[in-house]
């Protein structure tokens, strides 16, 4: 099976999964996976658990917030870059809205009742 | 509660009672009701018939958090329309606790380049406050870390600062107003639309507060707003966002340079694309692990203001770890780097103090410069030229002039046809081909392009809920209706628009703020006042507007955006006009 190739970047305290990539404040990964290779494929290989990512982009479509990710099942392909962030970021929606997304992330949004509005879904913040 | 009205012409003031009309208003709500009552739309903005005005918000100087703001307005010399600017500052909680709510300067100075200072103080005989004029030419054309030592040198440690800059003595339109922060330096701004040159046209260099003996801010309903303050601190201390050791307090609001970098949307060399390979050299997280070298330690940031418990306000720090400057925030650091393709947080540091010292808004002396290397005068990257370029401001040469001009001024001195700018005022940090939805709020906000006109508030709270899909650009353009109007609101109340983040996601939050204000006010509103009151400011502010000539055709962005594709997205900004236009027309 062929092989694909995907640049990984890891911000604030993930870059530790960046292995020997890492730098102070970021790591920027080269990841080899199995073609067909899904974004819960990926962590695997970093060996990060999905819990410690928050907002995540692939090719630069939002793909998942804190708490919300549809996107375990997204299929990568050759020369992707996904990026990963710390639980410590923030996108509030004001600078998010009508930004790109993926397509598993834009329909759970559409479906949910609150049309992604929120910046985290994690347990204990779902007070509103 | 007082009115004060200071004459430049004749130097003259009046200290009169609050006027009923009034009483219920505070901040954002209370300098653009004035400015549009008081100040006739056609006139010079650098003329004796603008007014500057200073309101604090409704609950500033209580111990409500994170509400040390001040609001500023007048017309204003870059936009040519209404504006309000707001700043964090103690200078803000002792406006308030002089029970001042508002305080107007007229007129101008009829000396040419006489600067003049006022002093305000609490009169414990008269109980009232009192103002007295002084002479202010030694400061005159000085660097504002060298004269506000000197300021509190002559009238003690009890007080507070507000002022401009050379810039503003110059009248230029990206002149802010500044005011001392915590450490009595002058890193504090009300930076947007030129207002610290009104106040320099004026002849007024600086408004020194006394605090010593003020009676503080009276409070109708005392267990209300306790109540209410304690909803907000409980929101803020437990969200993500605003929490201690959070996003915010750990990394600051440059915690958004990744952020929008990957997203797309992070404008790089004048807006010609929207990813810098240089990001995350200067992102938030490179501050906090860059200080944590140079320290030998974390340091988390600090207030910008009494009884902020956020406290996002950061500090770069030089190798030799002394302090380089504060606050490097996200606008700054994207203006000043990523704008103009700079990647040296050293560099950026550096101009960001320069900005402080010579009165400039960080945005809009960011975006002018990355129009002009544009231009070619210097080449992109060149950080040494840059920081030149800052040092000709504050010359007044006659490129420095060009300079100070701001975003559109200079583009058009220079022929640049990639001017990110809307009513003449430079665009902030999120691009509007990448976020279509800020692009819709730039586009149409009655302060020009400004990324703090439309911050989230529940859809449901505002009655936008379900009515329409938030995706369609109709739906977008009633969202910005919406979050426009929480955001006068939240301008008005006197809390940090940054308490949004927390009271979207925390419910209570939300309440809690509404419940602060009844308790100061003594009203009866309910979260679902919110975006009537607000609305109220909104038609008030846009009424000068059109008085102005700054009508619908104006709600635009600007026609590079529409033409030309946005790497990496390759997108450009689709959204119709009739869609912009029924931000007002539905109001």
């Amino acid at each position: 099976m062929s092989e694909i190739v995907v640049d990984v970047w890891l911000y604030g305290g993930l870059s530790k999964y960046g292995g020997r990539a890492q730098q102070d404040s970021f790591a920027n990964v080269e990841a080899r996976l199995r073609e067909g290779s899904t974004v819960g494929d990926l962590l695997a290989f970093l060996q990060m658990p999905t819990e410690e990512r928050g907002i995540t982009f692939i090719n630069g479509q939002l793909s998942a917030m804190p708490g919300f990710q549809p996107d375990l099942g997204h299929i990568l392909s050759d020369g992707d870059r996904a990026a990963f962030f710390h639980l410590n970021s923030m996108w509030p929606f004001q600078y998010r809205h009508g930004a790109a997304m993926i397509r598993e992330l834009a329909e759970a949004m559409q479906t949910g009742k609150d049309q992604g509005l929120h910046h985290s879904y994690r347990e204990q913040e779902s007070k509103a | 509660m007082w009115f004060i009205r200071v004459n430049m012409t004749d130097l003259t003031s009046r200290v009169e009672p609050l006027p009923d009309a009034y009483k219920h208003l505070g901040g954002r709500g209370m300098t653009s009701t004035i400015v549009a009552k008081e100040v006739p739309p056609l006139c010079h903005p650098l003329g004796p018939n603008n007014k500057l005005v200073f309101a604090p918000g409704i609950v500033t100087g209580t111990p409500a958090p994170t509400s040390a703001r001040v609001s500023a307005g007048a017309k204003s010399p870059l936009t040519g329309g209404i504006k309000e600017t707001n700043g964090g500052s103690s200078w803000a909680a002792d406006l308030a606790d002089m029970q001042v709510r508002a305080l107007v300067i007229e007129g101008q100075a009829k000396k040419n380049g006489k600067l003049w200072g006022l002093h305000l103080a609490w009169d414990a005989a008269a109980s009232q406050p009192k103002v007295e004029f002084f002479d202010a030419n030694e400061y005159a054309g000085k660097d504002l870390f060298e004269v506000f030592p000197k300021i509190y040198a002559k009238y003690g440690d009890t007080i507070s600062i507000s002022g401009c800059g050379v810039a503003g003595e110059y009248g230029y339109g990206n002149a802010g107003i500044v005011y001392n922060d915590p450490a009595k330096r002058p890193t504090r701004y009300s930076g947007r639309g030129g207002l610290g040159s009104v106040m320099g046209s004026k002849g007024l260099k600086f408004i020194v507060l006394n605090r010593e003996g003020t009676p503080g801010v009276p409070v109708m309903d005392e267990a209300l707003f306790d109540q209410g303050r304690k909803k907000m601190i409980d929101a803020l201390r437990t969200h993500d966002i605003t929490k201690p050791k959070g996003a915010l307090n750990t990394y600051g609001t440059a915690v958004l340079i990744n952020i929008m970098n990957e997203a797309g949307g992070l404008p790089t060399r004048n807006f010609s694309s929207g990813r810098f390979e240089g990001a995350a050299k200067i992102a938030g997280e490179a501050i906090f692990e860059g200080n944590k070298q140079r320290l030998g330690k974390e340091l988390y940031n600090h207030a910008c203001s009494p009884g902020c418990i956020i406290q996002c306000s950061n500090t770069w720090h030089n190798p030799d770890g002394t302090e380089a400057a504060s606050c490097v925030e996200y606008e700054s650091d994207w203006a000043l780097g990523a704008n103009c393709g700079i990647d040296n947080l050293d560099d950026i540091a550096t101009m960001v103090k320069l900005c402080n010292a010579y009165g400039l808004d960080t945005i809009e002396t960011g975006a002018t410069i990355g129009v002009i290397m544009e231009a070619g005068v210097i080449p992109f990257g060149d950080s040494q030229g840059a920081i030149n370029l800052v040092h000709e401001m504050d010359k007044g040469t006659p490129l420095g002039r060009i300079l100070g001009g701001g975003t559109a001024f200079a583009g058009k001195a220079y022929g640049v046809t990639r001017v990110p700018a809307v009513k003449g005022q430079g665009m902030p940090a999120y691009e509007p081909r990448a976020v279509k939805g800020i692009g819709i709020t730039y586009a149409t906000s009655t302060m020009g392009a400004d990324h703090t006109a439309g911050y989230t508030i529940a859809p449901e709270i505002l009655g936008v809920s379900g009515k329409q899909d938030p995706l369609t650009p109709e739906g977008k353009a009633a969202l910005s209706r919406g979050f426009q109007a929480a955001t006068a609101f939240i301008d008005t109340s006197g809390h940090c628009l940054f308490i949004a983040f927390a009271i979207l996601d925390i419910a209570s939050g939300m309440e809690g703020m509404v419940e602060e204000c009844n308790g100061v006010l003594g009203t009866k509103w309910t979260t679902a006042d919110i975006g009537r009151v607000g609305a109220e400011v909104l038609k008030t502010e846009r009424a000068f507007n059109e008085a102005a000539g700054l009508g619908k055709e104006t709600d635009r962005i600007p026609e590079f955006m529409r033409t030309e594709p946005l790497p990496p997205h390759n997108q450009v900004f689709d959204v119709l006009d009739e869609a912009l236009d029924t931000v007002y027309s539905e109001l």
